[in-house]
């Protein structure tokens, strides 16, 4: 019998307040996180193991084309970064009924150190003893420059 | 129009939908593509028992609906179309988790085509139940049909 997996001790959770800021990951964005992103979305679409071809996050000539400075991230490369934040700190109730939005307010190109952070906006508490928690969340830069804005809705269980 | 290419949507184009059935390698494959390491997403040690998809494959639904509705441009197929596009925004409402071997409806439409700063977009509203109709994931979604911004002479 395998043994479930709960991403997320309850307590944390509880113990949040507005204001409180959380942390997820920080990652170099290079041109092997670009592929895997790319090629695996391919998989998951065809069924079967993909390899991504030429686009504007493979091919710095077809990117330049495009009228783009260079190859830039997939902006959903950033979307599961911040998703992941939040699997990490709100478990089920984000997975089951969450709300993520992300808004790719500036390309990350190659070399770019991505941060994902967010801040607890406002909780409110629901009638049936459950609560409801808004974030705002981004991903900054290594200058503290944010390349994706948006914002999570959590209902957290009473 | 459907059938062309995706610069050729339009406002109030109803998409064909999408059926699948979710396999463990799509959920497991996405997750590792990201790097998402949460083992719900990639075996059964999950509350419940059973390995569910990571919320954001909702992406995945739109790659597959434009699939069946775009035959001129193909990202899973490979067929570049006239310009590259440039996702804008990204806004997911979980409704409910999306098991493996569950069978997935998609459908959608094309709620708005405009140009603002001399730049075309188009939005998207996508919604993904299971074939016994339960709601899962309802999405929204903002796309740049082209990076460059149109010139005037």
């Amino acid at each position: 019998m395998s043994t479930p997996v709960s991403p997320k001790d309850a307590r944390a959770v509880r113990d949040l307040t507005v204001g409180a800021e959380i942390t997820g990951p920080v990652r170099l964005m290079t041109a092997e996180r670009i592929e895997w992103y790319d090629s695996a979305m391919l998989s998951a679409a065809k069924g079967t193991l993909a390899q991504v071809g030429s686009n504007i996050h493979t091919d710095e000539d077809y990117a330049r084309s495009q009228g783009l400075p260079a190859i830039i991230a997939d902006g959903m490369i950033m979307a599961n970064w911040v998703s992941s934040m939040l699997v990490e700190h709100f478990g089920m109730a984000y997975v089951e009924r969450g709300e993520l939005r992300t808004k790719f307010i500036k390309p990350v190109l190659l070399g770019v150190t991505v941060v994902c952070r967010g801040r607890v906006r406002s909780i409110e508490q629901g009638s049936g003893g459950g609560r409801t928690c808004m974030l705002d969340v981004w991903c900054e830069d290594e200058h503290g420059t944010r390349v994706v804005d948006g914002h999570a809705r959590v209902e957290l269980p009473a | 129009m459907l059938g062309g290419y995706i610069s050729d949507l339009e406002a109030g184009d109803v998409f064909q939908p999408v059926e699948y059935v979710l396999t463990a390698f799509m959920a497991t494959e996405y997750a590792h593509g990201v790097e998402e390491s949460w083992e719900g997403f990639h075996s059964s040690r999950a509350p419940g028992g059973r390995q569910m998809r990571p919320p954001t494959m909702i992406h995945v639904d739109k790659m597959r609906i434009l699939e069946k509705n775009c035959l001129k441009e193909q990202r899973v197929g490979g067929a570049k179309g006239p310009h590259a596009r440039i996702h804008y925004e990204y806004f997911a409402r979980q409704h409910s988790p999306a098991y493996v071997g569950e069978r997935l409806i998609v459908s959608g439409r094309i709620t708005d085509r405009y140009v603002k700063r001399g730049r075309l977009y188009i939005d998207y509203y996508l919604e993904v139940r299971t074939s016994d109709g339960r709601l899962v994931t309802t999405y929204t979604d903002k796309t740049l049909l082209k990076y460059e911004p149109e010139t005037t002479a």
